[in-house]
């Protein structure tokens, strides 16, 4: 694990160096703000004592907001990307910024003050010739505990399609991929030591009071001010080109690998440049306001999904009703297009001797013997409206018995004999290993998740060019092509890229 | 007689019901150095501050050169009286120099070398060696502590000092050492000194004239000799019997003694 997490950072260093970057770049942009405005508030607070407790209880019930639903709320104001992380970066920074210079502040000796004050100092010169630079090491070490927090923090900002190690992290559980999230977690881990440790020198530095180390202090603070200000401008600049097609996936692993079909292609066919934010956290929730904000101007997507949570259908969806899909997503400025040909739905298999003894093809000739067979499906699908009842019900059939097991445990389970008959996914790449056979739904009980392209129309129009990609896509992917390739990364841990790379080369689309 | 420097006329300081000042009027004159002594919460803290106006009088007027302090910025006010008070408490995060340099630079950072020259004299009048400049209070022992506190009291060269018992955390010797620098300064500068202090031979030995003060009201205001042969009232006669008797004469022969003080 170990071993197979290293050879993963030496083999795609630059990956995991764009990563470790970009995460520097959020968690810098967060650190700066919370600094900067915590430190205001802080100041504020701490010579105005009456707002103190109401700001702080503010404060504190933002810090308690879990950070998930924190980025759920932002999303409808600042959308999906690095803008909402920084926000919620920052505004977890702000309490422990805050507290520290209100506390550091109203701890300063009040002899201290009153002598600087009888002096005839102004309230001004009291604060920044007195109680700032004395309270200065309680505010370095809260500063401290701020940037390390962030640093941590910052994981999540994958979550919302924004960058940093994070990505790792999450593309590692989403593809089944441990070291990839090993790697992630343990470049932010020694990150935030990294920056602990740092700090924590440049503490030690600051609290030398003798005028020969203050110099060098002068020295070693504008060095990290112009490391900071770097790190901010560069954060800054929009690297943004005019021809560039986001494109953002879902956390599947079929979706990543489409993700990287659709990159090299575009990339390959076209002069357009494709910045690629894979496994955005909340899937189509997310995606898809992003899309009609113009903040992602393509994303792969499945009809039934689409009818269901974006139109908000509450009726089952079949492929008959595409045009009125199309229809509806085009009042959006969305148009379907290049649909892959896969349709990864619900799908009954049957372990393959049992199949072959009755000749069992499709789910009515599955009736016939269901009273001998062992049911197995996941928790919910028992407790579904859509689920076994109705199955049962369209089909006029009846197991002998169910089992309820974890999603997990399904393949095992029936590669032990304890089950007959399962639900699974029908792109599954557990599917390629298990000795099954996939039946065909003849009357279509399951509804129609055929996977297609959903384009902001605009950008359609303006990037002609792009159908020509489509169409070279349409079609190419069946079921089986989809279980094989899901199978090279769940299973046999083999980067989306190549998967994807390999796929287009064997349908000879690479040039 | 010349206008006084300082004057106090029907003060009355409340906080909330409990009075501590009912009503207070006294005069200083220029030159004066005034120890202002009583036993604890007699007031005597209480009255400094309203002179450089850190804490506001609930009733009655200060006159400090002659103008109302109601009347004058507050600010400018303090930074034309030097202000010492109970160890003297330096800025930590600042050197000697800086310390002494405070109030220098608090009205005019870019007079450099006015600023340089202020510190010097003042480290030489007060005793302090030139070399300890870049040295933090922390390095320093607690009468050369006392003793840069009077400096970044005097450096900006004030008419008015304030003190308020600033030799209370030092050791005897050197408080008697402290004690002959602030009276040669005085002497020297001609400034008007108030000075706080629950010390009694302290009071007598530095004051040109002593108020001892009870409950917020004077007991009695005038010269050491004075207070001592003629004690106002049982009260001052009571907190001034220890010095009255050092002559050893019995008390009705008191007024034969002669007070060693004096001639010594």
């Amino acid at each position: 694990m170990i071993t197979s997490t290293f050879k993963l950072l030496a083999a795609r260093r630059d990956f995991f160096l764009g990563l470790l970057v970009e995460h520097l770049e959020i968690s810098f942009a967060a650190i700066a703000i919370a600094i900067v405005f915590g430190g205001l508030v802080g100041i504020l607070i701490a010579e105005y004592q009456k707002s103190a407790k109401p700001t702080l209880g503010v404060i504190n019930f933002l810090y308690t907001i879990p950070s998930i639903s924190m980025l759920g709320f932002l999303i409808p104001f600042s959308g999906v990307g690095n803008t909402t992380a920084v926000i919620a970066l920052t505004i977890y920074a702000l309490l422990p910024m805050v507290r520290a210079v209100h506390t550091g502040l109203t701890n300063v000796d009040p002899a201290i003050i009153e002598a600087a004050k009888g002096m005839g100092s102004t309230k001004r010169q009291v604060l920044f010739k007195v109680k700032l630079p004395l309270a200065m090491p309680v505010i370095l070490s809260g500063i401290r505990n701020m940037i390390t927090m962030t640093i941590a923090l910052a994981g999540i900002a994958s979550f919302i399609g924004a960058g940093g190690l994070g990505v790792a992290i999450y593309r590692g559980i989403t593809t089944n991929n441990a070291a990839m999230t090993l790697a992630g977690s343990l470049l932010t881990a020694v990150l935030a030591l990294v920056a602990d440790l740092l700090l924590g020198l440049l503490e030690k530095q600051l609290q030398k009071r003798s005028v020969k180390a203050r110099k060098r202090t002068k020295g070693v603070l504008i060095a990290v001010a112009a490391v900071v200000i770097g790190a901010i401008v560069f954060a800054a600049i929009p690297q943004k080109q005019n021809a560039t097609i986001h494109i953002a996936t879902k956390p599947m692993t079929e979706q990543y690998i489409l993700g990287e079909m659709l990159d090299i292609l575009i990339e390959q066919d076209t002069d357009l440049n494709v910045k690629l934010t894979q496994g955005v956290g909340g899937g189509t929730s997310n995606i898809e306001p992003a899309m009609e904000s113009g903040k992602f101007d393509l994303y792969p997507e499945y009809t039934g999904t689409g009818w269901n949570m974006v139109l908000k259908n509450k009726s089952v969806y079949s492929e008959d009703q595409f045009k009125t899909l199309q229809k509806a997503y085009n009042k959006k400025g969305l148009t379907w297009i290049g649909m892959y040909g896969f349709n990864n739905t619900y799908g009954l298999v049957v372990r393959k001797p049992i199949a072959d003894q009755y000749n069992i093809k499709t789910y009515s000739d599955l009736r016939d013997h269901a009273q001998d067979l062992t049911f197995g499906a996941e928790y919910d699908f028992f407790e579904r409206k859509d689920g076994y009842d109705a199955l049962c019900k369209a089909y006029n059939m009846r197991f002998g018995k169910t089992m309820d097991m974890d999603i997990g445990l399904k393949y095992k389970a029936l590669s032990e004999n304890q089950i007959d008959v399962m639900v699974v996914f029908t792109t599954d790449g557990q599917l390629a290993d298990a000795n099954a056979v996939v039946l065909k739904d003849d009357k279509n009980f399951f509804p129609s998740y055929r996977c297609g392209n959903v384009v902001r129309t605009e950008v359609l129009n303006a990037h002609p060019e792009l159908k020509k990609v489509f169409k070279k896509l349409t079609g190419k992917i069946s079921d089986a092509d989809m279980v094989k390739m899901n199978n090279e990364v769940d299973v046999k841990k083999k980067e989306p890229r190549d998967v994807a790379r390999a796929f287009l080369k064997e349908k000879g689309l690479l040039k | 007689m010349n206008e006084p420097v300082i004057q106090f006329e029907h003060v009355t300081k409340k906080y909330g019901e409990a009075t501590i000042i009912p009503d207070l009027s006294f005069a200083v004159a220029r030159g004066d150095f005034v120890t202002i002594i009583g036993s604890s919460g007699c007031g005597k803290t209480t009255t400094l501050k309203m002179i450089n106006a850190l804490i506001a009088p609930t009733a009655g007027d200060i006159f400090v050169q002659g103008k109302n302090i109601r009347d004058v910025d507050h600010i400018m006010l303090r930074r034309n009286i030097g202000y010492a008070i109970q160890g003297s408490v330096l800025f930590p995060h600042m050197t000697v120099e800086q310390n002494i340099a405070y109030v220098p630079n608090l009205w005019n950072k870019n007079d450099r070398k006015r600023t340089e020259a202020a510190i010097d004299k003042w480290m030489a009048i007060v005793g302090l060696d030139p070399a300890m400049k870049d040295r933090f209070p922390a390095e320093l022992s607690g009468g050369q502590q006392q003793r840069v506190g009077i400096a970044r009291a005097l450096a900006a060269s004030p008419e008015i000092l304030l003190m308020d018992e600033p030799f209370g955390a030092v050791d005897e010797i050197t408080r008697s050492s402290l004690q002959d620098e602030i009276a040669r300064i005085h002497r020297e500068t001609g400034i008007t000194v108030l000075f706080v202090t629950h010390d009694i031979k302290e009071a007598l030995k530095l004051g040109t004239k002593v108020m001892i003060m009870d409950h917020g009201e004077i007991q009695q205001y005038d010269t050491p000799d004075e207070v001592l042969a003629h004690p106002a009232n049982s009260f001052v006669g009571r907190f001034f019997r220890n010095e009255r008797h050092i002559c050893t004469m019995p008390d009705d022969k008191i007024g034969e003694c002669a007070y060693n003080r004096v001639h010594a």
